[in-house]
């Protein structure tokens, strides 16, 4: 840890470049992973919702809300149907608003709309059965998720591209930065290194303190993001909190896990940094290999 | 054993360094090579150490033909030999320390007998005491002595000095061939040196070289050409 230390202090410039060009690159890929998980958790949360929610007018009869339903059921577009009634509907709304009494006073089932949340097979069904819904008596709104999905969908895949082609724009000119500041590294240390090879030093041996000098860099840029990010959240957490109030728990679905993303906990914090330190370390292991491979010659 | 046999060294703007060159040096051998500028000597000695490559003939080194594009052990043959320069090619921004253990720092020694070693070393070629020292703080001879402590360390078998005593006045040269002369015997020992006296006095085997052609192999001989 000295030796890397003072050798970076022998090349203070370089060393400030590289480290701010890192720091750079992956605070922007970790405000990237966090918006993206974010949004992801938002689109995984609304493919879980009803897609079609259609609410009755108060005094339309069961009967008629029924009939609707058996034959929607029939209809082989509709994997699952869910009858909410008006007593349904007030404890729900009692649910959600137990700690407000002056709300719960104010409301009666009476009120409230009866309405059935309806899962269709495919999601070409849905435009289909919401026009048929629309026409029925006794209808008061047809809400139908597919452009909420849509859009949202549509967000995330221009989030995905513009994201990645601006993170490997970021990859690029990051590696370029370091294997510049790692070849005049190699210039300084011209003679130790033909001394070295001289004495039969292995490649590896020679590349190794350029490489942990790298790591170093990486880890440290990697962690200044983060403390960034966390200083920007916490000064922006009463705004955030405020704003999104009433979002539920948002979740990234990973193949063997359901990582939370929203609230923000301490296992997606520490998977974020996990996901920028690597990025660093891998940046940095990549520029020196290149710097070491093409000048080196070891 | 080194064996060199009908070597030929052609550079690629077709300057010809060594021209069928053909000896034997045997284990724990004193040779000096001598000869005019561009006869070849600095050529043998990094064919030697295979920082070159023949253009035509074979060298072999204790069994090994180093001169094969196929050899892949460079590194291990590196490591038995120790190598001096004219302008000793020590690290300012290290101590005499550091610079003589580096030999041993990139075989994973244990830092102990690195320790003995390097003050072994140190005081055979009188610089004990001096390991906190920094390259600027000694005189041309010292850096010569910490060169050589440097390719002694970690039981390498040949030494190879290229003008060891080029850079020094006559009184500090005879005093590094003095350390030369403590190691006869224990290794393979190769000077190329343009040093009349030391090789005259010395009366080791003398090759000499002219124009990249080996013009007299001599048991006992001295610098003559």
């Amino acid at each position: 840890m000295k030796e890397i230390i003072l050798s970076l202090r022998r090349t203070p410039y370089q060393t400030t470049s590289a480290f701010l060009v890192l720091f750079f690159t992956l605070f922007l890929s970790l405000i990237l992973f966090i918006t993206f998980s974010f949004l992801q958790g938002i689109l995984v949360y609304i493919e879980t919702r009803p897609q079609v929610t259609v609410y009755f007018q108060t005094k339309t009869p069961e009967s008629e809300i029924f009939r609707i339903r058996d034959t929607l059921s029939s209809s082989g577009k509709v994997l699952s149907l869910k009858y909410i009634s008006q007593k349904d509907a007030f404890q729900i709304y009692q649910q959600l608003n137990k700690d407000n009494p002056l709300l719960l006073e104010m409301v009666s089932a009476d009120i409230l709309p009866p309405s059935l949340e309806i899962y269709a097979k495919k999601a070409a069904f849905l435009p289909e059965i919401a026009e048929f819904l629309k026409k029925q008596p006794g209808v008061d709104e047809v809400q139908f998720q597919k452009d909420i999905v849509d859009r949202l969908l549509t967000l995330i895949n221009i989030l995905r591209k513009g994201g990645s082609i601006f993170y490997v724009f970021l990859l690029l000119m990051s590696t370029i930065v370091l294997t510049t500041t790692t070849l005049f590294k190699i210039a300084l240390k011209k003679d130790e290194i033909e001394i070295l090879k001289l004495l039969g030093a292995t490649n590896s041996y020679i590349r190794k303190p350029f490489i942990l000098e790298a790591v170093f860099l990486g880890l440290a840029a990697s962690t200044l993001a983060f403390i960034l990010f966390l200083v920007i959240f916490f000064y922006l957490k009463p705004f955030l909190t405020s704003y999104l109030l009433g979002l539920p728990k948002l979740f990234l679905n990973l193949e063997v896990y359901q990582l939370q993303v929203w609230p923000f906990n301490f296992l997606f914090l520490t998977v974020s940094y996990l996901f920028i330190s690597f990025f660093g370390v891998l940046i940095a292991i990549l520029a020196t290999f290149l710097a070491t491979s093409k000048y080196l010659k070891v | 054993m080194i064996i060199f046999e009908k070597v030929t060294k052609k550079f690629p703007l077709g300057n010809l360094a060594l021209d069928n060159i053909s000896f034997e040096i045997t284990n724990n051998e004193f040779v000096f090579f001598v000869g005019p500028s561009g006869a070849g000597k600095t050529t043998i000695l990094k064919l030697i150490l295979r920082e070159y490559l023949p253009t035509e003939g074979s060298i072999t080194i204790d069994g090994w033909e180093i001169s094969s594009k196929n050899f892949n052990q460079t590194v291990t043959l590196r490591r038995k030999i120790g190598m001096i320069f004219q302008d000793f090619k020590i690290l300012n921004d290290k101590t005499v320390f550091e610079n003589v253990s580096l030999s041993l720092m990139l075989t994973n020694t244990a830092f102990s007998k690195i320790k003995k070693e390097v003050e072994e070393a140190l005081k055979l070629v009188g610089l004990d005491g001096k390991e906190k020292v920094f390259p600027q703080q000694l005189s041309a001879g010292e850096l010569q002595r910490v060169a050589i402590a440097r390719a002694i360390i970690g039981e390498r078998e040949i030494l190879l000095a290229d003008e060891p005593t080029g850079n020094l006045d006559p009184k500090t040269s005879w005093e590094i061939m003095k350390i030369f002369k403590k190691l006869e015997g224990k290794r393979t020992i190769i000077i190329a040196t343009h040093n009349t006296d030391i090789v005259n006095s010395l009366q080791k085997r003398v090759i000499v070289l002219k124009e990249g052609r080996l013009i007299k192999d001599l048991k006992k001989g001295g610098y003559e050409i």
